[in-house]
């Protein structure tokens, strides 16, 4: 294992974003248009991430972004802001139960979103703290801090917080 | 438009706050911009390139795709042609997903649009045609089904989510009310003996009433002598127990009608449930949990009972109660009437209130016994790998933390309705003091004036009014969990069969099995394919292998064979006959199946072999177990052939059930068999068996078989090779071994490399 990473830190690998929209890795010479993928998106958001081809397999691991050089690591967050989006909610207007959905009405810093949970999916508290709802359709909702939140959104969301 | 279209479209309003389609105008203004070509697909990229949400539209037509964005004067609309197209790249984030379109390589991206999962169905709609129109594979769409695929890929989630029923909440219970029709009898009788209940329940305390002022205070006063006052409080009194005894008689007639009635109605109720989900396609549980399904058919059919025999008659007769008890409060006295009655719709709200609260506290409770539950379900099916790893002290720790936790919200419950109830019961009390207050002055001659058995009315009306006042503050409850249960048994009701007979259709006397399919295309939602045109022709008695990677359509080809599901291009044709003509029950008892994971039902080894042929004689049910090598193991269970082989065949091993389900097959007797990697999961003897079984099995029949193991399919008549939804090669073993860079000979030499 340690001649292996040691083998892998010493390729160079470089990331750039060309003219056609997508995030290219360089490594010896092989070159790949890439997405990344995060190891550990709430234990360890930063660092470990999975560059992936369209084909879906790894071309690259970057355990810390520090690695790279500065033009590579700019890139790389660019791209990491898009792969680790999740909504971020700022106040829950209402949480209301119908016939076997949750149907959440809640402002995010993306904007206004009403979206709908089945009733036995709970919201999930994070490693650091902060809960993390998802949606039927998969999307996901942050609440960093929900104890911070104004008193109408705590209230609606105490049945749910520890 | 369809009902099911309609059903999304009010799904997307009412959930999703986004448009129900692409706006009309920027539709005309795409379609105009493509002369008059139709928009075929299109999908809301809801996300701008700095993640926050907006409305962008990627269109889709017959050459062309269009990408618009919405400005401040209208929309920006950029179209190309598709046939720039040289790669569709799709990115998937948590929640954020970037599909790039690109032209020539290292020129800037012909579009690059993000969105959420929320889209994601209608974008990969988009991006399969473009990927097959890259490949080279150009498909075709139906025009008019755009605005059907983007409903269907928005709505989806929530409608298998949630149980739709069309229909508000009234209309909901009125149907419900409609499965009492056939017991108006008992229905119009039981409600006569709760509406006695009610009336004589009223009759006690006027008697009370009347007994004291004109019996009871006149014999004390003299003015009524003790001869006629006895005779008439011996009459109240008969009276009395009469009212006690036809109370408790109407009592009998309401409880067993009703309950008996509920039965009724629950019984008809599961029966029309089961079935309904008998004749449903396979499609619909595949959409469906089956624990839902079965929930349906048990628990909630049991609420709807206790709805139907209990709540609609406590509900309705409370309300007459409490209007019946105000009237004649009021009547007996106006002034007293109002003090008792006045705070009677603040007590209905506060049992209201409370009955929210407790509902908010009970969602936490849930909440955290779901976490309680999740260590049982993890760690008792696990309890090899917490031993083998040492880890008993920890998940002790980790119980007992969230059995704790659990315990402190379900005591935070007790406390909130402990301190509720006797504080509503002050509230009543209190109600009664304020009685006393209003009521002694004037029973003291200061004043209107207030007879003494009025007064001992009033007090013993007022210890009736806390049951009906109690129905009602929880009757908003009592309603919404009947209409829940009420959704999900009507959705399954309300679901049409997707395959059905036609109005005459035929049957194949006897069926000689021979199995073509023309062009054949499928595909499980209404945009990507699984079989793209495929034609094959089967003689009768033919064995034919399917193989290739998994994920290339040899179950769904199957799966068609058996018409669980009906090709959506092209034909399949049986002994020349179109499938979707013939009988399908008929059809189906021609057809066997022997799977990969052979399923038996809770009962003997003699009722699974003859699930089929349930009267065959008993010789024929030996024979075939002979024949699938089954026979032997089966006589050695201490109970022979009427073992009980336990929930889904448990107690048996693999192998043995494999050999009992083929026995199945056998005596069944079926012209077309179907082998679903029937000797994939067993070890290399057991294998040995069950190919033997096999082999006298498909004797005489047409045979599809799939198999992984490509060494089991050697005696095959042909083999057909599956690609992504394709027949890419086929031929004999020896045929396709023969060919230098043929597909069969790599898979086949890959395996024996790895044996």
């Amino acid at each position: 294992m340690t001649a292996l990473a040691a083998e892998q830190r010493s390729r160079t690998l470089t990331l750039e974003w060309r003219s056609d929209g997508s995030l290219w890795a360089v490594r010896d010479e092989q070159e790949r248009a890439v997405s990344v993928r995060r190891c550990f998106p709430w234990s360890e958001p930063a660092r470990h991430l999975s560059l992936r081809d369209s084909d879906e397999e790894e071309f690259a691991l970057v355990r810390d972004p520090a690695e790279l050089d500065p033009r590579s690591r700019a890139a790389l967050e660019m791209a990491l802001a898009v792969a680790g989006f999740v909504f971020d909610v700022t106040r829950v207007l209402e949480i209301d139960e119908e016939v076997e959905i949750r149907r959440w009405r809640v402002e995010t810093r993306q904007g206004p979103r009403t979206f709908q949970t089945r009733l036995d999916d709970w919201p999930r508290t994070l490693p650091h703290g902060g809960l993390l709802i998802r949606d039927l359709a998969g999307d996901l909702y942050h609440l960093g801090r929900p104890e911070q939140l104004d008193r109408h959104s705590r209230d609606l969301l105490w049945a749910f917080v520890d | 438009m369809s009902t099911l279209q309609q059903l999304d479209d009010s799904l997307i309003a009412r959930y999703t706050s986004q448009p129900t389609r692409l706006p009309a105008e920027l539709r005309r203004q795409i379609e105009h911009a493509w002369h008059g070509a139709p928009v075929q697909l299109y999908a809301l990229a809801d996300l701008d390139q700095g993640l926050r949400l907006s409305e962008a539209w990627l269109a889709l037509g017959p050459r062309h795709i269009a990408v618009a964005k919405r400005e401040s004067d209208g929309w920006d609309v950029r179209s190309f042609e598709r046939s720039r197209i040289e790669a569709v790249r799709e990115a998937p984030g948590l929640s954020a997903n970037t599909l790039t379109i690109l032209g020539t390589p290292g020129e800037p991206a012909l579009a690059l649009l993000r969105y959420t999962h929320r889209q994601r169905r209608a974008f990969e709609n988009i991006r399969f045609v473009l990927e097959e129109q890259v490949q080279g594979h150009a498909r075709e769409l139906a025009d008019g089904d755009a605005d059907r695929l983007y409903a269907d890929s928005v709505a989806r989630p929530i409608r298998d989510a949630q149980a739709l029923v069309s229909g508000r909440q009234t209309a909901v219970i009125r149907r419900l009310l409609g499965y009492l029709r056939p017991y108006r009898r008992q229905l119009t009788l039981g409600m006569a003996a709760a509406t006695v209940i009610t009336l004589v329940s009223l009759v006690p305390p006027y008697l009370a009433g009347h007994l004291i002022d004109r019996v009871v205070r006149p014999a004390q006063a003299g003015t009524l002598s003790l001869a006629r006052a006895g005779t008439i409080a011996w009459l109240a009194v008969a009276a009395m127990a009469a009212v006690y005894l036809i109370r408790q008689a109407a009592a009998h007639v309401r409880l067993r009608l009703m309950s008996i009635l509920g039965e009724w109605v629950a019984r008809d109720l599961r029966a029309e449930l089961y079935e309904h989900i008998q004749h449903l396609s396979l499609a619909f549980f595949s959409r469906k949990r089956t624990g839902s399904l079965i929930t349906r058919v048990s628990a909630d059919t049991d609420r709807l009972w206790d709805f139907l025999a209990f709540g609609v008659v406590d509900v309705s007769l409370s309300l007459v109660m409490l209007a019946g008890l105000g009237a004649v409060l009021l009547t007996l006295d106006w002034r007293l009437g109002l003090v008792m009655t006045l705070p009677v719709p603040l007590f209905c709200w506060l049992i209201y209130r409370h009955s929210e609260d407790i509902t908010r506290l009970f969602i936490r409770a849930w909440r955290k016994w779901s976490r309680v539950t999740d260590v049982l379900s993890d760690t008792i099916p696990g309890i090899r790998v917490v031993k083998a790893f040492n880890q008993e002290r920890r998940e002790i720790g980790r119980f007992g933390e969230r059995n704790q936790d659990v315990t402190a919200e379900f005591n935070r419950i007790h406390r909130s309705w402990t301190t509720f109830w006797p504080l509503l019961m002050l509230g009543v009390h209190t109600m009664t003091v304020a009685v006393w207050v209003f009521a002694v002055p004037r029973l003291l001659g200061n004043g209107a004036q207030l007879p003494v058995g009025t007064f001992v009315s009033f007090l013993l009306y007022t210890t009736m009014f806390v049951g009906p006042i109690e129905v009602i503050g929880q009757m908003a409850r009592t309603i919404n969990r009947a209409t829940t249960s009420a959704h999900r048994v009507f959705e399954v009701l309300d679901t049409e069969p997707e395959i059905r007979d036609v109005p005459e259709p035929v049957r194949l006397e006897p069926v000689h099995g021979r199995v073509t399919f023309e062009h054949v295309t499928f595909g499980y939602d209404g945009v990507r394919q699984v079989l793209r045109g495929l034609s094959f022709d089967v003689a009768p008695g033919e064995l034919i292998g399917l193989v290739g990677p998994s994920g290339g359509g040899k179950t769904t080809i199957v799966n068609l064979i058996a018409r669980f599901y009906d090709v959506t291009g092209g034909t399949i044709r049986v002994d020349g006959v179109d499938l979707r003509r013939l009988e399908t029950g008929h059809y189906r008892r021609q057809i066997g199946m022997v799977l990969q994971d052979p399923y038996l039902f809770h009962g003997t080894v003699l009722e699974n072999i003859r699930y089929g042929l349930p009267e065959a004689p008993l010789n024929q049910v030996v024979v075939a177990a002979q024949a699938a090598n089954a026979h032997d193991f089966i006589t050695r269970l201490q109970h022979g052939y009427d073992t009980v082989v336990g929930e889904r065949g448990h107690t048996l091993s693999g192998g043995e059930r494999q050999r009992v389900s083929i026995a199945r097959a056998i005596l069944h007797d079926p012209r077309i068999l179907i082998l679903d990697e029937a000797t994939s999961s067993v070890d290399t003897e057991t294998e040995r068996e069950i190919q033997q079984a096999l082999e006298r099995l498909v004797a005489g029949r047409t045979v599809f078989a799939i198999a992984h193991r490509l060494s089991t399919l050697r005696k095959a008549s042909r083999l057909f090779v599956i690609e992504e939804g394709r027949l890419v090669e086929h031929g004999t073993h020896a045929e396709l071994l023969a060919k230098p860079d043929g597909k069969y000979r790599y898979l086949y030499e890959l395996q024996m490399q790895l044996q």
